[in-house]
C-alpha cells in the first residue's frame, strides 16, 4: 500500500495529518506509534478508507482506494477497532459470520467456503469450542479476539488493528500480540497496527512509523528508529536503550 | 430454540381464539359451533351482518397491529434505539396530517392517500433523524425531538379539524382512530400495502441484524450502511402510513410489542420480525375487541386503550434506560 502526501483535517483549523507519505510493505508487521493526538489513528483510518484525505492519495496494488467497491475493498483489508459495543443476544459464531459479508449478496448466502473461513478464523483465535457462547458472557480478552476473528473471516491480505491492547490486562495483551505474530508468520497476513507500549512495538514489529503532530518523524526497523534523540523529540522523555541477551532490544524511560 | 417455537405456537393459538371471539361477540351474539356452521352457509342474515361489519374490522385490526409493530422493530433497528415508535416520534401524526390535508383540499386524490401519507410520515421521520443525529441518536434525545414533531403535526391536524368542522364534518371522522365502520375497500387497501411492507421488512432482516454493530464496523465489512438505513426506514414509514390511513393513529404498539417479543424470541430479526407481526396483530385485535364489548353499546377506541397501557410502559422503559 502506498500513501502519498496525505493531508487530513477534522475541523479545518489544523491539519491532523500533514503531508504524510509512506509505504506499507506486504507480509510485514508495521506499527505506528506516537503520543496522543499525533495522528496515528487518523492515519490508520485513512488507510482503511474510513476517512477520505483532503489532499493526497492512497493506493493499494496500484489502484486508488476510492476506486474500490466497498465489498471489494473489504476483501483486501480488514480492521479491528479498539472499542466495540457488545450487541445483545449474539453468539460468537454469528458475529464472526458477519465477516463473510463481502462474499455474500442478496442471492448468495452462506455456503461451504464461508463455513471453512469461519472455522479457520475461530481456530486461529482459539475460540472454536466457544462458538455457541454469547458475546456478553466473555472476558475482555476473549471479546477482543472475537472481533479479530470477525476480521479474519474476511480473509483479507491486510489486517489493521487500532490500539488492540489498550483496554486489556497484561496477560491478554501478550496473548493478543502473539496471535498477531502467528497470523503474520504462519498465514502471511500484512499487519498494520497502532500501539501505545513502545517495548511491545519494538518486539513485535518489522517496521516502525513514529509520528508527532500529524507528521512522520522517523520510520524503519525498530532497532534503528528507536533512539535517545527520537524519544526526546517525540515524547519529551529521556530514555535508555539496551541490548540484552535474554530481553533483546528494549527501552527504559528514566526522566523528563 | 424450543422456547421460540413454543412462543409462536402460543401466540398462534391465542390469535385464533381472539379472532373467533371477536367474530362471535358483540351486538349479534353467536355460539362457536353456530358460527362455524354459518360460515359456509349462504343466506344467514346474522352471518351476512358479521361478514360485512365485523370481518373487515377484524382484518383491519390484525393488519394494523402487525404493520405498526413491525414498523417499530425496523425503526428501533435503524435508529439503534429501543424507544423508537412510529406513533410516539410523530411519523403517524405526520402521515395523518397529510391524509387530512388531501381529504380537505384534494378529495379527488383519495386513492393516492397511502402514498401521500407515506410522504408525510417520511418527512416526520427525516426531521426526527436530522434533529437528533448530532447527539448520536441518543434514546432520550430522539424521544424528545420525536414528541415535539408529534405535537406539531397533531396540532396542525387539530387546527384543521376545528377550522373545517363546519364545512366538512366527515374529515374528522375519517381521521379518528376508531376501527368502526371499516369497509372491504379499507381492507383491500391495508392488506395490499401492508403485505408489501411486511414482506419487504422480512426481506431486510439480515440488514437489521447487521445494524446492531457500530457504523464503522459494518462499513469496514463493505456494507453500505446509509443505503440500508434509508431503505429500512422507508419500509417502516410505509407500514406506519398505511395503517394510519386505514386505522388512524395508534401509538405505543410499535414500542410495546417488539419489546415483549424480544423477551420471548430474542434479537435475531429473522425470528423477531414474523413474531412481532403475529403478536402485534393479536394485541390490537384484543384491544379493539375489549374496547367494543366492555361497555356496549359504547365503544372505547383501540388507540385509547393502547395509550392507557402504552404510557406507563414508556415510563417503565425510560426508567430502565
Amino acid at each position: 500500500m502506498e500513501i502519498k502526501d496525505i493531508t487530513v483535517s477534522h475541523d479545518n483549523t489544523r491539519n491532523h495529518l500533514d503531508g504524510v507519505s509512506t509505504m506499507i510493505q506486504k507480509g510485514k508487521v508495521t506499527t505506528i506509534i506516537g503520543p496522543n493526538g499525533c495522528g496515528k489513528s487518523t492515519l490508520l483510518s485513512v488507510m482503511s478508507r474510513q476517512r477520505q484525505p483532503h489532499i493526497g492519495r492512497v493506493s493499494l496494488e496500484n489502484k486508488d482506494l476510492v476506486r474500490y467497491k466497498p465489498k471489494e475493498f473489504a476483501k483486501k483489508l480488514a480492521i479491528v477497532y479498539q472499542q466495540n459495543d457488545i450487541p445483545k443476544d449474539l453468539t460468537i459464531e454469528k458475529l464472526v459470520s458477519f465477516g463473510r459479508l463481502p462474499y455474500q449478496s442478496m442471492l448468495k448466502r452462506r455456503d461451504e467456503v464461508d463455513e471453512q473461513a469461519i472455522d479457520w478464523a475461530l481456530t486461529c483465535t482459539n475460540l472454536l469450542d466457544k462458538r455457541h457462547v454469547d458475546l456478553e458472557a466473555l472476558s475482555g480478552g476473549e471479546r477482543q479476539r472475537v472481533w479479530i476473528a470477525m476480521a479474519l473471516a474476511q480473509q483479507s491480505e491486510i489486517l489493521c488493528l487500532d490500539e488492540p491492547t489498550t483496554y486489556l490486562d497484561i496477560y491478554y495483551q501478550i496473548e493478543l500480540l502473539n496471535l498477531v505474530k502467528t497470523l503474520n508468520e504462519e498465514h502471511q497476513l500484512t499487519i498494520v497496527m497502532v500501539l501505545h507500549d513502545m517495548n511491545q512495538a519494538i518486539r513485535y514489529s518489522d517496521h516502525l512509523i513514529v509520528m508527532k503532530d500529524g507528521q512522520i518523524v522517523a520510520e524503519g526497523a525498530p532497532t534503528t528508529v528507536m533512539t535517545k534523540e527520537v524519544m526526546k523529540e517525540v515524547y519529551g522523555v529521556d530514555a535508555v536503550f539496551r541490548e540484552d541477551e535474554q530481553l533483546g532490544f528494549f527501552m527504559m524511560p528514566v526522566g523528563i | 430454540m424450543t422456547k421460540k417455537i413454543l412462543s409462536f405456537i402460543i401466540v398462534g393459538i391465542l390469535l385464533v381464539i381472539a379472532i373467533i371471539y371477536a367474530a362471535t361477540t358483540g351486538s349479534i351474539q353467536m355460539g362457536f359451533f353456530e358460527f362455524l356452521g354459518a360460515l359456509f352457509e349462504k343466506g344467514n342474515s346474522q352471518m351476512e351482518a358479521i361478514r360485512d361489519l365485523r370481518f373487515p374490522r377484524i382484518i383491519v385490526a390484525l393488519f394494523a397491529g402487525a404493520a405498526l409493530s413491525v414498523s417499530g422493530v425496523l425503526l428501533q433497528s435503524v435508529m439503534r434505539n429501543p424507544l423508537a415508535d412510529a406513533g410516539v416520534i410523530g411519523i403517524s401524526s405526520g402521515a395523518a396530517f397529510v391524509q387530512l390535508f388531501i381529504i380537505f383540499f384534494f378529495p379527488t386524490l383519495f386513492f393516492m392517500t397511502p402514498i401521500l401519507a407515506f410522504l408525510g410520515g417520511a418527512l416526520a421521520c427525516a426531521l426526527v433523524f436530522m434533529l437528533s443525529w448530532k447527539s448520536g441518536l441518543s434514546p432520550l434525545k430522539l424521544i424528545l425531538v420525536g414528541i415535539a414533531i408529534n405535537a406539531m403535526f397533531t396540532g396542525l391536524t387539530e387546527a384543521f379539524i376545528s377550522l373545517g368542522g363546519s364545512l366538512n364534518t366527515s374529515a374528522a371522522s375519517v381521521i379518528g382512530s376508531n376501527l368502526t365502520m371499516r369497509t372491504w375497500q379499507d381492507v383491500s387497501m391495508l392488506v395490499t400495502y401492508g403485505t408489501v411492507g411486511l414482506v419487504a421488512a422480512f426481506a431486510v432482516y439480515h440488514w437489521c441484524n447487521l445494524l446492531v454493530l457500530q457504523d464503522k464496523t459494518v462499513k469496514s465489512l463493505g456494507f453500505q450502511v446509509e443505503r440500508a438505513r434509508l431503505i429500512i426506514a422507508a419500509i417502516a414509514v410505509l407500514l406506519a402510513a398505511v395503517s394510519v390511513v386505514v386505522a388512524g393513529v395508534i401509538s405505543f404498539v410499535g414500542l410495546l410489542v417488539p419489546h415483549i417479543a424480544r423477551r420471548f424470541v430474542g434479537y435475531d430479526h429473522k425470528v423477531l420480525i414474523p413474531f412481532t407481526a403475529l403478536a402485534g396483530a393479536l394485541l390490537i385485535l384484543v384491544a379493539d375487541t375489549i374496547g367494543r364489548t366492555i361497555m356496549t353499546p359504547l365503544e372505547i377506541p383501540a388507540s385509547t386503550i393502547m395509550a392507557i397501557i402504552g404510557g406507563p410502559f414508556l415510563i417503565f422503559l425510560l426508567r430502565k434506560e
